[in-house]
């Protein structure tokens, strides 16, 4: 009877641990399928690492363990809107969307309404947080700043004219515009802009019209992304056009590096650069110890920045509520990630966030710069 | 006007609210999850019942009709989108457009009509097409207007998410929606532009010669079965809140006719079975692709499961039940059959117009082959004429020409001095002369009844159709199959149907391609005795085509003698039996 006795105590006190052991359930509405799979398969990956890593140590702070709830939502809106209220349901703390500001905005009036705080995987439309509202942020350095950083490069290298491709199908395929409008503050001058559709094959008119340019521009400027980029950089060489090319974080993916002669000598910006005794060399180490193989996109790391901000976030709320949650991603500052220092605080979801950029060299990453913007040249966030 | 028993109707309704009721609250008890899945199936519902009206109901599939989901979506979008969002959004948008910002029901109102008006452009174009034809088409159709869509961005956001639209349809609202859509189909099937639809569906020419408009019928539930797939179109915009033009698109499409096939087209409990297995599959295959744990055992994660068994089971379908689960009948008619005694009584009215047919100088060349070669003829009502003549001499080919399925290379045929060339076989039919054909052309899968009203319904304006169905079905001593499928009775039964059917158009002239063909001695004489009172006391004109010579001798006032396309004889049977050109035609010539 004693034994029955103390056996049923035992039995109800692991029970009261269990209870009292918080979780944090994160919510994945990612698209491990579809358009934006390249982006949102590999910044999972990175999720995975941080809290397994985090998991290791008995949770954040060692006493709150993280646990992922996933569903693919097939680079959909109406498939991400139907998934995230799913998961708001199931009662996650924080959700992360879709890597494109477009399925991101799916999302939105769920958001809003469960008060849940949502993080898109790498969206780096300004505009995300700024339709999306109080409860939506990003996680990478913003369309307005990459295109500061970059026209401000071009500038400095001695560019004078330039020529934008845009696409106005999703916010981020119309960075170049925030491009155009920076490096003609600078003194530069567009020669001219085209449009193309996103999944456009043939790029053959827009080059021409390119190649036909006398004098030709200094910097052409997309981005473009797969499978756009590769067949307009293939046609715009083959038309004989040797500008320099500038395109943004969507193709920092194996394949730019694959291209060969065309893609030499492209510059790029991204979200970071392993930098001997960097965050992101460290993190990359570890990535080939748990993968087996060696990163090839800074976006595996952008994921394991994605949990190092809401472990931040946790544990400066001391809670996994939330509406906590919310305000305290807000308000943070200097977070460590493996890509660069994170602040939310004095932004409106938009995180300040280091951009390096890189070269494309013998088919190899080259870091040109992480120069910090001039804060004055940044355009306001806009719908476009 | 609804041609099925009310009994079916009232049974099906009451059925349809039940379903929809304990679903909506099953699933309000199961909670949140379960009331977002069963709002989305009510939504995917009205879309395959949608589908349903048309494809079901013509047999042609269609891939198009998710245009008309995202002519729905969009549209009521746009008029329910607060005037902030748009202002942030789609700021090229028209002024008037910008600032309206409606209700739901209000949106789906004009959402229904816009989309209409645009099925009824692409209808009358489609109506054109036949077969695997339309089928492409609409294909086109799904293309372009996903073409659009994504062009015209200043009004749509192009490829773009399109977001912020109000998430105003609850469960109740989609159950409602749902319940209408199901009672909606329901009725059209049975109305009397479904049925005759139906029986484009089992033989289109044969639905013509009974006097069925099919383009009509077509354009008719191509519009009606848009305007359904619109209501599911703002429901879903609504319920989802945010959506692409990729919603609307193959993968959807693929979805909704996945529903279709699996539970069989053609009918409404169709519908259901196959949107409710659809629904199940996939949803747990969803799970099922995140992971999940089975008696302690996690399974893997493998995105894409969804799509593969949604595919599966399409195959499966295919091969193991090609009309879908439900087959080709509504529950309460497989649990509740027609009684035979439903046919009440009727009679047929004397010919009252001894007005003529005549043909001159028809001729017929395909390619090369003269088939008939200036033929001319005349046939007045009350008279029984035979066309006799080797195989392969021309017979049919004079009755297509004469009931307008095939047009003459030459020659005018007129009846009462109206000049019947290049007028449809709906029209001819209606003016009066009805045929039947060689090989039987029924409409299997409908019953007698059906297959008899159908013709009583699409001529002489539809007057005491059901009298004259009746009648007709007496008239040929087959009233007692009347609630059997027409494919399943006996050859000379079916015979007999055919016959019934071409009389209840209350014609003045009949054509009987073979009549007797396959019957016995006792049925060939019986239907003599039948062809003979038809004469006698209604005064029909009857042309008459057989082989058997003996029926043709007894039965015919006049017989018409055709070889190789020419008419070599004409007179009493008498007069021909002696005819040399006739014996030799049939017999060859005598070599001494």
């Amino acid at each position: 009877m004693k034994r029955l006795l103390s056996t049923t105590a035992l039995i109800a006190m692991a029970t009261a641990t269990t209870a009292s052991a918080e979780t944090l359930r994160i919510g994945l509405a990612t698209a491990q399928t579809g358009g934006l799979a390249p982006y949102d398969a590999p910044v999972i990956e990175g999720v995975h690492i941080a809290v397994d890593e985090i998991n290791a140590t008995g949770g954040i702070g060692g006493t709150t363990p993280i646990e992922l709830v996933e569903r693919d939502v097939r680079s959909d809106p109406a498939q991400t809107s139907i998934a995230a209220q799913e998961l708001v349901d199931d009662g996650v703390s924080v959700l992360v969307l879709p890597c494109d500001a477009d399925p991101a905005l799916a999302a939105i009036g769920i958001v809003a309404a469960a008060q849940v705080p949502a993080i898109s995987t790498c969206a780096s439309s300004p505009t995300l947080p700024l339709i999306g509202g109080d409860y939506m942020f990003a996680n990478f350095p913003g369309d307005n700043v990459q295109a500061t950083v970059s026209a401000e490069w071009a500038w400095g290298e001695g560019m004078k004219t330039g020529y934008i491709l845009y696409s106005p199908d999703t916010q981020y395929t119309t960075m170049p515009l925030y491009f155009a409008e920076v490096f003609e503050k600078l003194g530069g001058q567009m020669l001219g802009e085209d449009t193309y559709s996103i999944g456009q094959q043939d790029f053959s008119a827009i080059t021409t019209r390119i190649a036909a340019l006398s004098p030709q521009p200094d910097v052409v400027m997309t981005s473009a992304y797969e499978p756009d980029f590769p067949s307009f950089l293939k046609a715009l060489r083959a038309a004989g056009v040797t500008s320099q090319v500038i395109g943004s974080d969507g193709i920092d993916s194996p394949t730019t590096f694959s291209l060969g002669d065309a893609a030499e000598g492209v510059v790029f910006s991204t979200a970071g650069h392993a930098t001997p005794g960097s965050p992101l060399e460290a993190f990359n180490a570890k990535y080939e110890e748990v993968m087996g193989h060696p990163t090839e996109t800074v976006f595996n790391a952008v994921g394991y920045d994605l949990i190092k901000v809401i472990e931040a976030a946790a544990l400066a709320a001391g809670s996994t509520e939330p509406q906590a949650l919310r305000d305290a991603i807000a308000d943070l500052e200097n977070v460590q990630g493996a890509t660069s220092m994170i602040t939310y605080k004095g932004t409106d979801g938009m995180p300040v966030r280091q951009v390096s950029l890189i070269r494309v060299k013998g088919g190899e990453r080259e870091l040109v710069g992480q120069p910090s913007p001039t804060a004055d040249l940044v355009p306001a966030a806009r719908m476009q | 006007m609804i041609t099925a028993s009310p009994r079916h109707i009232v049974l099906s309704i009451l059925a349809a609210l039940a379903f929809v009721v304990i679903a909506a609250v099953g699933a309000t008890i199961v909670g949140p999850a379960g009331e977002r899945v069963l709002t989305v199936f009510f939504i995917s519902l009205i879309a395959v019942l949608g589908i349903g009206v048309y494809s079901g109901n013509s047999g042609i599939l269609s891939f198009g009709h998710m245009s008309f989901v995202a002519i729905g979506a969009y549209v009521s979008s746009l008029l329910t989108l607060p005037a902030a969002v748009k202002a942030a959004t789609l700021p090229k948008l028209p002024e008037w457009l910008a600032a309206t910002e409606l209700g739901l029901l209000p949106a789906i109102a004009v959402a229904v009509a816009v989309t209409a008006l645009v099925a009824l452009v692409v209808g009358l174009a489609l109506g054109r097409l036949d077969g695997s034809a339309a089928t492409i088409a609409t294909l086109g159709l799904l293309i372009i207007v996903h073409g659009i869509i994504i062009g015209w961005r200043d009004v749509t956001r192009g490829s773009g998410t399109f977001f912020g639209v109000p998430r105003d349809t609850s469960l109740w609202i989609a159950a409602a929606g749902c319940l209408v859509a199901l009672i909606v189909a329901r009725l059209y099937r049975d109305s009397i532009s479904g049925l005759r639809l139906r029986a484009t569906r089992e033989n289109a020419i044969a639905a013509g010669a009974v006097g069925v408009n099919l383009r009509r019928e077509r354009l008719i539930s191509w519009v009606l079965s848009a305007a359904l797939m619109a209501v599911s179109g703002a429901l879903i915009a609504h319920f989802l809140g945010a959506f692409s033009p990729k919603k609307f698109y193959f993968v959807d499409t693929f979805q909704l006719l996945a529903m279709l096939i699996v539970g069989g087209m053609t009918t409404t409990t169709g519908a259901v079975v196959g949107a409710v297995a659809i629904t199940v599959v996939t949803e747990f295959l969803r799970r099922l692709e995140s992971g999940i744990d089975i008696a302690g055992f996690t399974t893997p994660q493998v995105f894409g499961t969804t799509q593969i068994g949604i595919a599966a089971i399409i195959l499966i379908a295919m091969f193991r039940k090609a009309d879908g689960i439900a087959g080709l009948k509504e529950w309460e008619e497989r649990l509740f059959p027609p009684r035979t005694a439903d046919v009440g009584d009727g009679r047929l009215t004397k010919v009252s117009d001894r007005a003529a047919l005549t043909a001159k100088a028809m001729t017929m060349r395909f390619g090369g082959l003269t088939a008939v070669n200036d033929v001319s003829l005349k046939l007045t009502p009350g008279e029984i004429v035979g066309l006799i003549g080797p195989n392969g001499s021309g017979k049919t080919t004079l009755l297509n020409m004469l009931s307008g399925i095939i047009a003459p290379s030459e020659g005018e045929f007129s009846l009462a001095g109206k000049v019947l060339n290049g007028e449809p076989t709906y029209r001819i039919a209606d003016l009066g002369i009805a045929r039947t054909f060689q090989n039987i052309r029924l409409f299997p899968s409908l019953t007698v009844h059906q297959n008899v009203l159908v013709a009583a319904l699409s001529t002489g304006g539809g007057r005491d159709a059901e009298g004259r169905a009746a009648a007709a079905l007496e008239n040929l001593g087959i009233a007692e199959h009347s609630g059997s499928d027409a494919g399943t009775l006996s050859y000379g039964d079916q015979r007999r149907v055919e016959i019934a059917r071409a009389l209840a158009c209350q014609p003045s002239l009949l054509f009987l391609d073979e009549p007797a063909a396959g019957m016995n001695r006792e049925e060939t004489d019986a239907l003599m005795e039948t062809l003979r009172a038809l004469s006698r006391d209604l005064g029909i004109g009857i042309l008459l085509v057989d082989h058997d010579l003996g029926l043709i001798n007894r039965l015919c006032d006049r017989i018409l003698v055709l070889n190789e396309g020419n008419l070599i004889a004409e007179g009493a049977p008498d007069m021909i039996r002696e005819d040399p050109a006739v014996i030799e035609a049939y017999l060859g010539r005598r070599n001494d």
